[in-house]
């Protein structure tokens, strides 16, 4: 599931070779690197059980990192991965395929809630020790082995940049899909009265949202054999040509069906801008508030609204 | 003085964005509240023509300074598939996308200046500027 999930991350983060390019770039990695990471590659898949336990050791000190930690599957499935990873670390090749791979793995954390805080602090853990034991090879210069651990570290980061890419992602992909049912329940239409609707339109009306919302217009309409619509749009958050279209298309729509539909909620200011550009409202019945635009709709439908006090005059208040 | 602001634009909530600051920039400038709803409409419909044809860009608002005037200055940069008859695009009623083709013609009414360069397959820029009276 993971690795579907990681090839389908690949193609949404917009991920190809030249991305790559990019990312190796902003880390500053250059094919001098490449000699650096060879020379330790045997020291550090010599002990990559080693580094894959000092990773998850951390993580189960951590609170941060319970969830993962509850979950067999994940958990195994997991340090599969991280070996795989510390492998491919000083593989020397950090193509496509390389970040399709950090990307299964990202999206795992993601999907087991792993906090960034925990992963960032195994890493560097798990960094610190391949550092130390390099540092302790005897048989080369301490130059060469601290420019092949700073090579090294030129691939972690760029692992950790594609990580923390696919964490804020996918918690982004939360918030848009929340976003997205809220947008799909915020299209009420209200009967207010007998043949009377109330269409309430806020936030950001983009095509899908513009469809719905005629449509449950429509719908309505029929149901209640509505006379009157009374769109309200003071609260839409952007009324440009697009918007406006769409309530022109939504209004036509109405009538077709026999419903008079009176807009209220749009300001002088851009009614006059929305004139200015060219649109023509003038075939729109507009109302200032819709307080105006419920009275207007009454009185379509043949109510009478008096207050009470020119009903039946009551006594002056005492102050 | 306060720098430039970059909006990414992609979705229709940037388009949201890209006019709030618009707006705010143009309050900053000192612009009455009639042009500052002239200016943020048309940030909107040339983001909304970003998102709706080109898919992804940019817009960059400035407050520009000239021979003792100010104003604002909108840029916006993508690189999606370009205009191929520019002069027939910036004409009223012509859209491509079943709109209601005002959304350049519109624009270049309401600011002082507007300069629309397109290549197809490379992409669009539009600056437009405003001028406080
Ligand atoms: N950034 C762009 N990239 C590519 N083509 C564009 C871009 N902006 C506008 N166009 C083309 O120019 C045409 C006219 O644009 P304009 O904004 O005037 O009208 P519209 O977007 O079709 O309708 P409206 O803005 O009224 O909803 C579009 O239909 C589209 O073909
Ligand atoms: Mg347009």
């Amino acid at each position: 599931m993971q690795q579907g999930r990681s090839q389908a991350l690949v193609h949404e983060m917009g991920l190809d070779e030249a991305n790559i390019d990019r990312r190796m770039k902003a880390v500053g990695f250059e094919p001098s690197d490449l000699p650096n990471i060879e020379a330790i590659k045997d020291a550090v898949v010599a002990h990559v059980d080693d580094y894959n336990k000092t990773f998850f050791d951390h993580l189960s000190r951590l609170e941060e990192a319970r969830p993962l930690l509850t979950s067999v599957a994940l958990l195994d499935r997991a340090k599969q991965l991280k070996r795989a990873h510390i492998v491919a670390m000083v593989g020397g090749d950090y193509g496509l395929l390389y970040a399709e791979q950090r990307l299964e793995l990202a999206s795992l954390y993601a999907a087991a809630g792993l906090d960034t805080r925990a992963f960032l602090g195994a890493f560097h853990h798990l960094l610190k020790h391949i550092g130390v034991d390099l540092m302790k090879q005897p048989e080369r210069a301490s130059l060469e082995r601290f420019e092949s651990f700073m090579s090294l570290k030129k691939v972690a980061f760029f692992d950790i940049a594609l990580i923390v890419d696919v964490l804020v992602f996918e918690r982004e992909r939360v918030i848009r899909q929340q976003q997205e049912a809220i947008r799909e329940l915020s299209t009420p239409v209200l009967q207010v009265r007998n043949r009377m609707l109330l269409l309430p339109i806020i936030g950001i009306i983009d095509t899908l949202r513009a469809r719905l919302i005629t449509e449950s217009l429509l719908s309505s309409v029929r149901q209640n054999r509505a006379k009157v619509v009374v769109m309200d749009v003071t609260g839409v958050a952007t009324i440009d040509s697009k918007v406006a279209n769409h309530i022109l298309q939504t209004v036509t729509a109405a009538r077709l069906m026999g419903a008079e539909v009176i807009v209220t909620g749009l300001s002088a200011d851009v009614a006059q801008s929305l004139a200015a550009i060219g649109i023509d409202l003038s075939k729109l019945n507009t109302v200032g508030d819709l307080q105006g635009g419920m009275e207007e709709a009454e009185q379509i439908l043949g109510y009478r609204v008096l207050q009470a006090s020119a009903v039946a005059p009551t006594a002056p208040l005492a102050s | 003085m306060s720098g430039d602001v970059h909006v990414a634009i992609e979705r229709d909530a940037d388009i949201v964005t890209a006019r709030q600051r618009g707006r705010e920039l143009a309050r900053e400038v000192g612009f009455s509240g009639t042009e500052q709803t002239l200016i943020t409409l048309a940030i909107s419909e040339i983001a909304r023509n970003i998102v709706s044809y080109a898919r992804r860009g940019g817009m960059t608002l400035t407050r520009v300074q000239d021979a003792g005037r100010s104003g604002i200055s909108i840029v916006a940069r993508d690189e999606g598939p370009g205009i191929p008859d520019i002069e027939l695009a910036m004409r009223d009623g012509y859209s491509t996308g079943k709109s209601l083709g005002v959304g350049l013609p519109g624009s270049r009414r309401v600011v002082d200046e507007f300069v629309l360069t397109s290549t197809v397959g490379v992409g669009t820029t539009i600056t437009m500027k405003k001028w406080l009276r």
